[in-house]
């Protein structure tokens, strides 16, 4: 293949010589339109080419992991940044913590797990080993950064289980007890408070009407002529937010979690805008939690920390549903409005609810099947 | 005429094609939760899970109310001055009146109003290690929820069921629920209002 011809892009930090492309012909086959990988400019800068790097991540993955992508970008991720820390590592990083004498083991071992997370793949097409292999080195990771231990798990779904969840709307007093508690198990962001539980405070007699719901409330509760409900990831059975996502950096897993994998998350917010029923929380500024607040019991899917710029949401709080717990939301209801439990077993109180209640769910008719119903006594 | 007549076969198995393939869901082959649930449920192994080691160290009694048939926590051991019988050795109406010095003064109770309930109407004035029914059989400390279902029926039933209270240790099997006096005192059991466990004051920025 001619150098003319390239159907990749690729760095000549070094070389004088001019990185053609042909205006004419695109590696996509097509003259005109929007395949994603044109570009008009005839020399890349470095930090155009970053640019242009990052806006075509979403790209086709390397056959290796059968990848399938939406999008028929000929750049992958992965090439772009093979080819970008390829210079950068080398040049910089790499060359002066692997090859020096007076570096420690410990900077060439957080050198070598930087570089090995950096060009790990989607969780979700992750082998048991792989799903491993990356929870150590985020453990090893932690370990060489503050000292500490922490444990993670990368437990995939057990066999025989769908999640659900039902929430007793004639119980809920709105004490917030849950919002608490989700904040402290899954090391949200303490700076912008987030929260995935919302409680909504509405009049007696107005049904659900969102409109003039209070969902930050703060007075003695339960206050005269309300009731309270809850609202957070309904882990739908057909998910929307699954759907648009342009990387597959979320899905639902066997056992009904949508989760999220935030390595792989390139922060677009497509699944915010479509979760109709507000369960997906975007990192603006670097997470912060204080070392002593750090719930060290973690699982790669759910609670371990999380970088700024990525999605996140309730996920039943996987580190404890997948090892047999309720959530931590519903071990701190005082109310015991909360009930989770395992849709496939006929013997569960969920299906017990789910059968002899009157339940329902919210915006039923979008079709995205929630599994999380709302009952009264 | 043959040639209209073929094109209304084709737009006849076309149409059908339409239909059988527009029933299909996207990626599931179930219409709908509930149908999922139905099926995948049919051959329901269980699960390798537990949730015993999660019970801390509660000491759990087995029961069983009808069709439903599961752990409750051990009362007796909990009540810090059982057996009542090391002080109340005798009955209700032998026991002096005047110049004692004051016991359990402080539970009052607030439970109903005093034309339907006072002590005896659950604790045995014969025998105060145990509890007593509204038609005078005996009720075991371990046991009382037999005694609040014989009003509160309506909770009872959703309480065995699982719709009322709350699991202890997790969803995995062996279910182990909280029995009522876990949650409510008996002597008084309206909870009581309170302010919320937090406030997000970042939330009302973001909203300004």
């Amino acid at each position: 293949m001619s150098d003319n011809n390239k159907k990749w892009f690729s760095l000549n930090l070094n070389s004088r010589r001019k990185q053609s492309t042909n205006a004419h012909s695109c590696s996509c086959g097509n003259n005109s339109g929007g395949c994603g990988s044109h570009q008009s400019k005839e020399e890349l800068n470095e930090a155009e080419f970053l640019e242009a790097a990052v806006n075509a991540s979403i790209g086709e993955e390397t056959k290796k992991d059968g990848f399938d992508q939406v999008f028929d970008v000929k750049m992958s991720r992965r090439n772009a940044f093979k080819q970008l820390t390829a210079s950068l590592l080398i040049g910089a990083g790499a060359v002066s913590s692997c090859t020096s004498v007076i570096s420690n083991d410990e900077t060439k071992e957080k050198a070598q797990i930087d570089w090995e997370e950096q060009f790990k793949g989607n969780y979700k097409l992750m082998s048991d080993d792989e799903k491993k292999a990356t929870v150590n080195r985020l453990v090893r990771s932690y370990q060489i950064r503050t000292g500490k231990t922490i444990s993670m798990s990368s437990k995939n779904a057990e066999k025989d289980v769908l999640f659900g969840y039902a929430f007793n709307i004639s119980k809920c007093q709105g004490y917030m007890d849950c919002v608490s508690a989700c904040v402290e198990e899954n090391n949200q962001d303490r700076n912008s408070q987030m929260q995935y539980i919302r409680i909504h405070e509405m009049k007696d007699g107005k049904g659900f009407n969102f409109n003039e719901a209070d969902d930050n409330y703060y007075h003695e509760v339960p206050a005269q002529g309300h009731f309270y409900m809850g609202t957070q990831c309904f882990h739908c059975d057909n998910p929307p937010c699954v759907e648009v996502c342009p990387v597959q950096a979320t899905w639902r897993e066997e056992d009904g979690l949508v989760v999220v994998d935030y390595d792989w998350c390139v922060g677009c917010r497509y699944c915010m805008a479509a979760c109709p029923y507000d369960g997906r929380r975007f990192n603006w500024s670097k997470p912060e939690v204080p070392e002593e607040e750090i719930n060290h019991n973690q699982h790669y899917l759910g609670n371990r920390m999380r970088k700024k710029g990525v999605m996140e949401k309730c996920t039943f709080c996987v580190q404890r549903s997948r090892a047999g717990k309720n959530p931590a939301c519903v071990e701190a209801c005082p109310t015991g409005a909360r009930i989770f439990g395992n849709l496939l077993d006929p013997n569960s109180t969920i299906r017990w609810v789910l059968e002899n209640k009157k339940v329902f769910r919210l915006k039923e008719d979008l079709g995205t099947e929630p599994k999380f119903w709302y009952y009264m006594d | 005429m043959n040639k209209s007549n073929r094109i209304i076969q084709f737009l006849g198995v076309l149409l059908l094609i339409i239909l059988v393939a527009s029933c299909k869901h996207k990626e599931e082959e179930y219409h709908s939760i509930t149908d999922k649930i139905k099926a995948k449920s049919k051959n329901y192994h269980g699960v390798s899970l537990s949730s015993e080691g999660y019970f801390d160290d509660v000491k759990m009694i087995k029961i069983t109310e009808e069709e439903h048939s599961f752990l409750i926590p051990e009362r007796k051991g909990k009540i810090k001055s059982y057996a009542c019988t090391e002080c109340h050795s005798k009955p209700l109406n032998q026991l002096q009146t005047t110049n004692f010095k004051k016991a359990h003064w402080d539970i009052a109770i607030k439970h109903a109003d005093v034309n339907t309930m006072n002590c005896i109407t659950c604790h045995n004035d014969k025998n105060m290690d145990e509890l007593k029914s509204l038609t005078g059989s005996k009720i075991d400390f371990n046991r009382s929820y037999k005694l609040c279902s014989q009003c509160h029926t309506k909770q009872f039933e959703d309480w065995k069921g699982g719709a009322h209270g709350k699991e202890i240790g997790g969803w995995a099997p062996p279910r182990a629920s909280k029995t009522c006096v876990n949650c409510h005192n008996p002597h008084n059991p309206h909870f009581e209002s309170r302010w919320p466990a937090r406030f997000n004051t970042q939330k009302i920025k973001e909203r300004k």
